[in-house]
């Protein structure tokens, strides 16, 4: 590390400039546009080098897990649980949602005789009907927040009591998988900031909003200079900015490997007719989760958000619309990964930071809530309806749905079960047991 | 003044420190220690201490804030959207006392009006708000009111999708810089009733009978005090306190064609105006909020809000997140708040104290906020001196995390260490050679580059790059690339 310079013109350079023990990555040909110099300059740069990386990764991953992977989605915004797994037999689902029930109730698909699927949900039904969803019902915590940021904080963190700051897979990674810094082991798709369940100080991780943009202007050349001047910043973000720089740069050449050699088995679309339209395109994350995934870039821990579920007001098209699109990305999604005999390994897991309030509002729509349903998608599951469909006439005194299952008993399963990661240390505690997985880990280890 | 260095700055050699310390322990060390980094920070001409190694983060950069000009230059850059050559020379002559003057009274300037919003039902390209406000931004004599409009765009913030009228984001972007720094129970009324707003948190459907909660949660939680200052019961209280307003009728309606075939009948406004309150839709009858019961209007929602000391204090440390550090302490944030509420809660009064606190100019404080995807990309055009950018700024944003007028969610846009990532680097990057490329003719000298615009603070490598840099072009590039230009 050095220091930084309060320099006068014309600027001083240190001579310990360009002169890196690190192994050397030889991506630069012809850097001649900064000058000669900075081409021994750049080449100095050097992030741990792919290969390496990957057989550091390996030795570390040896005998520590498995090569399972998980898929986070987020429904920001508070999705509607019973707009998601409906009651159909309830009748005071009616005299709650007097202008929302009437469809729902009858266009849903049914699981059995009690609940049914939104009718959106045609691919999940699918699945569900191979035995392949986990519905965890009535997923909670204690004395529930209705703020949007703290709700969606605790559920980052995995700690009601907020006094966490990392998130529940930034510590999982930092924990179990990243002391070598590999950067594409946590991966946020489609998104320019790095969602909070997978920030921890660590960690590192990649975040690619788009990959047929991700990449530098310039090509190497750009890239070679850049490496150079993101090396030893000082300052209190300097290491996050170097970081980011290294990171970004590590996956870049990944993705042109992994680009050349995916070929997507599924159509992915994010051209789906929404009331508004989403910040968030699903299918194209999920497709670059896909390509992560199938292609070995030894990706493990990937986080997707689908935003819009916040629907205070005409809940009833703006719901449904998000429910389809949902479907359609993730029914895609598993197929691709089918299809590249892959999706033994990959768990699909949906979270939001509550459901909505039973009792619809003027606006058609219904306020924020509390217990909701998740879904819990692919081969590694269990098929089937776990925990308890809260009652819709013993409210709490918000006039909320009470929840039975705590979201850290999930959290819980999937540490344990497929990352076999030790859940008790990350999530600082045991949870009751929901065991929705086929073949957890630690019962076949 | 000038800018030649004071004696006292002149170069130092890059000392060794902490060879030991690895990438990932100088991370975690540095955002653990936070601002508190200050207490190992290694100030220039204290050579000694240089050679033994310290506990805590590896480097920092060297405060120039002891001279007046680098004041200046920071005060600018939090202010302003950074400067033109020509912006910046005025500045300096004037110092630092009579250029926060000069920000904190100079009135906003109005932006030209803009034509599409007279099209139905709002249906234009939300491109052009953002072209035409970045268009703005750039030639605006009053750079500090845009500065502040953009502040409160992130705070009272709505979203284009879901407003799904353009018209209305034109009119709330026209009535944020207006109010930007007058007094916040106006404000509150005005942000309250502003028909973008009506729509973003619901207020406009929610009524007496069946309360919308959206906006009664937001106000408190986001807008004002911050979570855990009030109960649910006082979000479901204010909720029917404040129910009943409406959208503004429009002046005519017009039939418009939509979509193959489809017609649809659209409200045209021509002249801007804010929510109508309906009292049939309103609550009748007693509310009990904030620990008082009776009768309750929107005045009085605001009134009693303004009355909580938490108000002050949120408000007070967010402008100090986004104006001073990113982690103020406590007495700081407090002695900010407690100026606020006696002024009455004044934006003049907050942001003089603000700009004139020793925090501000503290060589603490030096370098510890990152710059916004839009404070980045306008000041990097005003340093090329460039104006035809808006088209480019505009469209560069969503990739560094900053799209205008479509914040992520409802808090606005997180700030500081929130912006950088593996993607909005890169995207950082790739909007300097989008802006290299968009020069016609020839580049303003670079020499003078790294002095005006990192304030010849420059990390090892970026001094070297410098140095080696072939051209203007590769200067500017370094010069606009670095961390340093990222920082503020």
């Amino acid at each position: 590390m050095t220091k930084a310079i309060n320099m006068a013109f014309p600027y001083r350079a240190s001579a310990q400039i360009g002169i890196n023990k690190l192994k050397r990555r030889d991506f630069l040909r012809a850097g001649l546009v900064f000058g000669a110099g900075a081409t021994g300059l750049a080449a100095g740069y050097a992030a741990v080098p792919d290969a390496f990386a990957r057989a550091v990764y390996a030795a570390k991953l040896e005998g520590l897990t498995n090569d399972n992977v998980l898929v986070m989605i987020q429904l920001a915004g508070g999705n509607d649980g019973l707009r998601t797994v409906v009651p159909l037999a309830n009748p005071s689902l009616h005299d709650l949602r007097p202008k929302l029930s009437g469809p729902m109730v009858s266009q849903a698909l049914p699981l059995n005789d009690q609940f049914g699927l939104n009718h959106n949900l045609g691919a999940i039904k699918g699945l569900w009907d191979k035995g392949k969803v986990a519905i965890v019902q009535g997923v909670g915590y204690p004395n529930p927040t209705f703020s949007h940021f703290e709700s969606i904080r605790i559920w980052e963190t995995g700690d009601p009591t907020r006094r966490q700051v990392d998130g529940w897979l930034g510590r999982t990674l930092a924990s179990a998988y990243d002391s070598n810094g590999h950067p594409l082991t946590g991966c946020a798709c489609g998104a320019t900031d790095v969602p909070g369940a997978l920030r921890d100080l660590q960690a590192t991780l990649t975040v690619i909003q788009d990959q047929k943009t991700f990449g530098f202007t310039g090509g190497s050349e750009v890239e070679a200079a850049v490496g150079a001047l993101y090396k030893g910043t000082p300052g209190i973000y300097g290491a996050l900015f170097d970081t980011a720089i290294a990171t970004a740069t590590e996956t870049m050449a990944t993705l042109r490997t992994s680009a050349a050699s995916y070929q997507p088995m599924a159509a992915y679309t994010d051209k789906v007719q929404l009331v508004y339209s989403s910040k968030n395109q699903l299918a194209a994350a999920l497709q670059l989760a896909a390509e992560l995934i199938v292609t070995g870039t030894g990706v493990k821990l990937l986080h997707v958000t689908l935003g819009g579920f916040d629907t205070h007001y005409t809940e009833l098209n703006r719901h449904d619309d998000l429910m389809g699109y949902l479907d359609s990305a993730v029914g895609a999604f598993y197929q691709d990964l089918a299809a590249h005999g892959m999706s033994d390994k990959v768990l699909i897991a949906t979270w939001s930071e509550f459901g909505r309030r039973p009792k619809e509002n003027a606006s058609g729509g219904t306020d924020h809530g509390a217990a909701a349903p998740l879904l819990l998608i692919g081969d590694p599951v269990k098929g089937g309806l776990y925990g308890e469909a809260p009652s819709l006439t013993s409210l709490d005194a918000t006039g909320n749905l009470k929840y039975a299952v705590d979201f850290r008993s999930v959290y819980q399963e999937i540490l344990g079960g497929h990352l076999g990661a030790d859940s008790t240390k990350i999530l600082g505690a045991s949870f009751d047991s929901v065991p929705f997985l086929k073949a957890p880990v630690s019962a076949t280890v | 003044m000038s800018l030649a260095p004071s004696p006292e700055k002149v170069p130092s050699a890059s000392v060794q420190v902490r060879r030991g310390i690895t990438r990932r322990q100088a991370l975690a060390a540095a955002l653990a220690t936070g601002v508190g980094v200050g207490a190992v920070r290694l100030l220039g001409g204290s050579m000694q201490s240089l050679a033994t190694p310290r506990a805590g983060s590896g480097t920092d950069w060297v405060s120039p804030l002891g001279s007046e000009s680098a004041r200046v230059m920071q005060l600018l850059r939090r202010t302003s959207f950074g400067y033109t050559p020509v912006q910046l020379e005025s500045a300096l002559s004037d110092g630092f006392s009579k250029t926060v003057d000069r920000l904190i009274e100079t009135n906003p300037v109005e932006p030209p009006a803009l034509g599409a919003a007279a099209t139905p039902g709002g249906r234009f390209a939300v491109g052009q708000v953002q072209q035409w406000w970045l268009d703005h931004i750039l030639a605006t004599p009053a750079p500090f009111a845009e500065r502040m409009t953009l502040f409160w765009h992130g705070h009272f913030t709505s979203d284009y999708r879901k407003v799904a009228d353009d018209t209305f984001i034109y009119w709330q972007n026209l009535t944020w810089r207006r109010m930007s720094m007058t007094n916040l129970r106006s404000m509150l009324m005005q942000v309250t009733t502003d028909p973008a707003m009506l729509r973003y948190l619901d207020l406009a459907t929610s009524t007496g009978q069946s309360p919308n909660e959206n906006y009664s949660r937001e106000l408190m939680e986001l807008f004002t005090m911050g979570p855990d200052n009030y109960t649910e019961d006082d979000v479901r209280e204010s909720a029917k306190a404040l129910a009943g307003w409406q959208l503004p009728q429009p002046d005519s309606n017009a039939t418009v064609t939509v979509a193959n075939g489809v017609t649809r009948n659209l409200p045209v406004y021509s002249t801007q105006r804010p929510g109508v309150f309906n009292t049939r839709r309103a609550f009748k009858g007693n509310v009990t909020y904030l620990g008082k019961t009776g009768p309750l209007d929107t005045q009085g929602v605001i009134d009693r809000i303004l009355a909580q000391p938490a108000t002050a204090a949120f408000i007070a440390g967010k402008v100090a997140q986004h104006f001073v550090t990113a982690q103020p302490d406590a007495g700081y944030v407090k002695t900010l708040a407690d100026v606020f509420r006696r002024s009455n809660y004044d934006m003049k009064t907050l942001m003089r104290a603000v700009l004139t606190s020793p925090e501000f100019s503290s060589a603490q404080s030096y370098r510890t906020l990152v710059k916004s995807p839009t404070d980045f990309m306008v000041h990097a055009a005003r340093a090329l001196g460039s104006t035809n950018l808006s088209k480019v700024i505009a469209a560069a944003g969503s990739g560094m995390g900053q799209t205008l007028f479509d914040p992520p969610d409802v808090s606005g846009w997180p700030n500081n260490e929130s912006w950088i990532s593996s993607n909005t680097v890169v995207e950082r990057v790739n909007f300097v050679s989008a802006a290299l490329s968009q020069v016609k003719g020839a580049l303003p000298s670079a020499s003078d580059a790294p002095r005006r615009q990192l304030d010849g603070v420059l990390s090892p490598q970026t001094a070297s790059l410098l140095n080696q840099a072939v051209d203007d072009r590769a200067r500017w590039f370094i010069t606009l690339a670095s961390p340093e230009f990222q920082l503020k």
